[in-house]
């Protein structure tokens, strides 16, 4: 009987990808409760003007919201929670929208805007701002414009890049550079007519999770998660397509039809979260980064893993972001780059081949 | 298992990069494919891969058009080596094996034992099951061809495809991994199709070669009948000398590429009285500076013989190990006649090519001069017994011209002529 050392070293690796995936979740869990106690009225926080008891967010959190007063619930569940698991799900989005890119593109620089979709995203924004409809109309106006933007935008630059059938992603890349930079200079020039709106659009373009609800959570929800799972389906496939497209075209993958696939549940995720919270940079780049240091390159683990982190790196800065100045709040990209950037120049260091 | 390509013509809009090629590799055969640059090797192989659908003809295996077949049983029929992979992510090489079995793998389920077991043995195959837990960039150039290798190994595929496998690789390498390759061929019984830029690799590790050039086919065959001068010439517009490799007997190119040729000589026939080995240089210099060149007597085993028989020199030739025959050197002295110089080179005498001394002094006697390079002490290239020496004096009274090396001997002949 031959010993099959690649079995047994797969299987342990196995082993190893359960545990971590475990650890992550009860990390997630965790976070999440933890964040919810954190704010204004407590319990942990200034307390003011009234605290709230420790006790009250967890019978709140685990369903025994009667035997508290109201307003507690409304702090408790409408305003925190469901800004928390906003974070969570945005988190995730840009982590496996930017962990996706990257392995598409095989550059270690991408993130989920490398192909315009925030420029699109933002000149949307800026339209339904500067027409005054993000107040009059509807809140959902902005969203909705954000994301046509990001939607017309990822479906131009795929148009454009196109030749023959196929889509090289070099083209696409350097598409998405150009188209990106046309749209941002709009984007430019509508803030320079802004006015009065200025203020907002800016705030808007940092990103922040201020904006979030249960109908919001409602809609994003459904689709991150759907995008997710999709994306994780074709996790073998993008494995191969980082060895370059015609490695895994004689893999047997139809590497045109899952480049496609990938690209538009991608942006599908991306488009929603930025939708919703604007442009929150660093999380689609740094998270996938170091996931691939914690369980290596295979996508069929680095995948949830990188979407449990981006939910708690999200929910720790979102929680930096409306503490620290209380009761004024920071754009959370402002601290996503503050936190992130540090962290990943250390990781950068201390990963013993100096590369990821 | 037989891999059949069936007429095929592909062109990129207007320009035709394949034009009629059709051939055939059976099981355990090993196909060279050779052809300058831009000749449609690479193509070929892109079109047999599927990468690339030609605009006429197919690709059969087995008698099955390869377009009918999906991508995943393509892949379960054809692997494939390109000239160099660079793999950014941190992969190990067990885990770069093992996506070998992605064309078996269904999309909800994981490697099964019996994966493993084909990763594992194309690993043990390929000698590369020590360096399982390494990832990719920490490998040698030759230890990732061997992974990559494994990899299409591992794809259990019938039909290997390399594209110049080794053309990045340090000598030891090189030999290495085409031999990997040739025993897998026979040991695994795998059609191998390879495209070489190196001709002598592909001679020694081909069993059948094909010349391309311009998209078709100029010679198909053993790698004895396709590498010929006369082909060589034709697609490379090189001139070559086609030797045997001394181990393995197959055919061993030589370019003869001369650096500076001119018309100096002006076609003036230089008769060259060499042996040993010690005439190729001055019969190539001659050649290149536009000189007419003969030379003899040299034994048809003599390395002189062969380099005459290459450069296409008028040469008389005697039997091996015989001595200069009467008739022979009559012959001799008929081409030296012919000749308006004689050249000796730096080479040893005995009793069997004396004569060729004697008819230098023949040509001398007619007027012809003689140059004679001497740069050997005379005692190390005597075999007659310390005669040598009279007979060079007798040359040099007669005229003869004693100069060092064959730079000089060349000199002195293009100043002669040039005056």
């Amino acid at each position: 009987m031959v010993i099959n050392m690649a079995k047994i070293n797969f299987e342990k690796k196995r082993i190893k990808w359960k545990l971590i995936l475990i650890g992550l979740f009860v990390i997630l869990i965790f976070t999440i409760i933890f964040a919810t106690m954190i704010g204004t009225m407590g319990p942990l926080g200034q307390g003011k003007p009234e605290k709230i008891p420790m006790q009250s967010v967890l019978d709140i959190l685990s369903g025994k919201a009667k035997l508290w007063p109201d307003v507690y619930k409304t702090i408790i569940l409408d305003i925190r929670l469901s800004r928390i698991l906003l974070a969570v799900l945005v988190g995730c989005a840009l982590a496996v929208s930017g962990t996706t890119m990257q392995g598409l593109f095989k550059n270690p620089m991408a993130d989920p805007f490398i192909i315009g979709l925030a420029a699109g995203a933002a000149v949307g924004a800026s339209v339904s701002i500067l027409l005054g409809m993000s107040i009059s109309v509807s809140i959902y106006s902005t969203p909705f414009f954000a994301s046509i933007g990001a939607m017309l935008t990822v479906f131009a630059v795929y148009v454009i890049a196109k030749s023959g059938g196929k889509v090289k992603v070099e083209t696409l890349l350097l598409t998405g550079i150009a188209v990106g930079s046309f749209l941002t200079a709009v984007m430019s020039f509508m803030m320079y007519m802004a006015g009065q709106q200025f203020r907002f659009l800016f705030f808007w373009l940092l990103g922040g999770l201020y904006g979030a609800s249960w109908e919001v959570i409602a809609i994003a929800f459904p689709l991150i998660i759907l995008g997710t799972i999709i994306v994780q389906l074709f996790a073998r496939d993008l494995n191969a397509i980082v060895l370059g497209e015609e490695p895994a075209t004689h893999l047997g993958i139809n590497v045109e039809t899952v480049k496609k696939i990938l690209l538009i549940f991608s942006s599908l995720v991306a488009g929603v979260a930025v939708a919703f919270s604007g442009i929150i940079g660093f999380v689609g780049l740094i998270i996938p980064h170091m996931m691939r240091i914690l369980v290596g390159p295979d996508h069929r683990i680095l995948l949830p893993a990188s979407a449990l982190a981006g939910g708690i790196f999200l929910v720790w800065a979102d929680t930096i972001a409306r503490t620290v100045l209380s009761p004024t709040e920071i754009p959370v990209g402002i601290i996503t780059a503050l936190c992130g950037a540090p962290f990943f120049v250390y990781l950068l260091q201390k990963s013993k081949k100096g590369r990821l | 298992m037989l891999l059949r390509i069936d007429n095929i013509d592909f062109s990129y809009q207007s320009s035709k990069i394949l034009d009629s090629v059709t051939f055939e590799v059976k099981s355990g055969e090993f196909l060279g494919i050779m052809g300058p640059n831009g000749s449609g090797k690479t193509t070929l192989l892109r079109c047999i891969s599927n990468v690339l659908s030609p605009q006429i003809g197919t690709v059969l295996i087995d008698g099955k058009n390869i377009q009918k077949l999906s991508k995943r049983e393509i892949a379960r029929n054809i692997g494939v080596v390109p000239q160099t992979s660079a793999i950014d992510f941190a992969f190990t090489v067990s885990e770069l094996v093992l996506m070998g079995r992605t064309p078996y793998m269904e999309r909800f389920k994981s490697e099964t034992t019996h994966d493993f077991e084909i990763a594992e043995e194309a690993m043990r195959l390929t000698n590369t099951l020590r360096l399982a837990e390494k990832t990719f960039d920490e490998l040698s150039g030759g230890e990732k061809q061997r992974v990559i290798i494994a990899r299409a190994l591992a794809q259990e595929s019938k039909i290997l495809l390399l594209d110049e496998p080794t053309v990045h690789l340090d000598i030891s390498s090189q030999f290495e991994i085409l031999k990997l390759i040739k025993n897998l061929s026979k040991q695994k019984e795998i059609v191998v199709i390879a495209v070489f830029h190196d001709l002598n690799l592909a001679a020694q590790y081909s069993d059948k070669l094909i010349l391309l050039d311009n998209g078709k086919i100029v010679s198909m065959g053993l790698p004895d009948e396709v590498l010929t001068p006369e082909n060589i010439q034709k697609t490379y517009h090189m001139d070559a000398i086609v030797k045997r490799h001394p181990i393995t007997n197959t055919p061993y190119v030589t370019p003869c590429l001369f650096t500076e040729h001119d018309e100096k000589g002006k076609g003036v026939t230089v008769h060259v009285i060499c042996g040993g080995g010690s005439g190729g240089d001055i019969m190539g210099f001659l050649l290149d500076k536009g000189f007419g060149v003969t030379t003899g007597v040299l034994n048809v085993l003599d390395s002189d013989f062969e380099t005459a028989k290459n450069l296409k020199i008028p040469v008389v030739g005697e039997l091996p190990f015989s001595q200069i025959t009467n008739d022979s050197h009559k012959a001799n002295i008929e081409l030296i006649k012919e000749a308006k110089f004689v050249i000796i080179t730096d080479f040893q005498i005995g009793y069997g090519n004396l004569k060729n001394i004697e008819a230098a002094e023949i040509a001398l006697d007619s007027k012809t001069p003689v140059v004679i390079i001497d740069s050997t002490p005379i005692s190390q290239k005597d075999f007659i017994q310390g005669n040598l020496e009279k007979y060079f004096n007798q040359l040099r009274e007669k005229g003869a011209i004693f100069v060092e090396n064959t730079k000089e001997a060349l000199e002195t002949i293009l100043k002669e002529v040039s005056v």
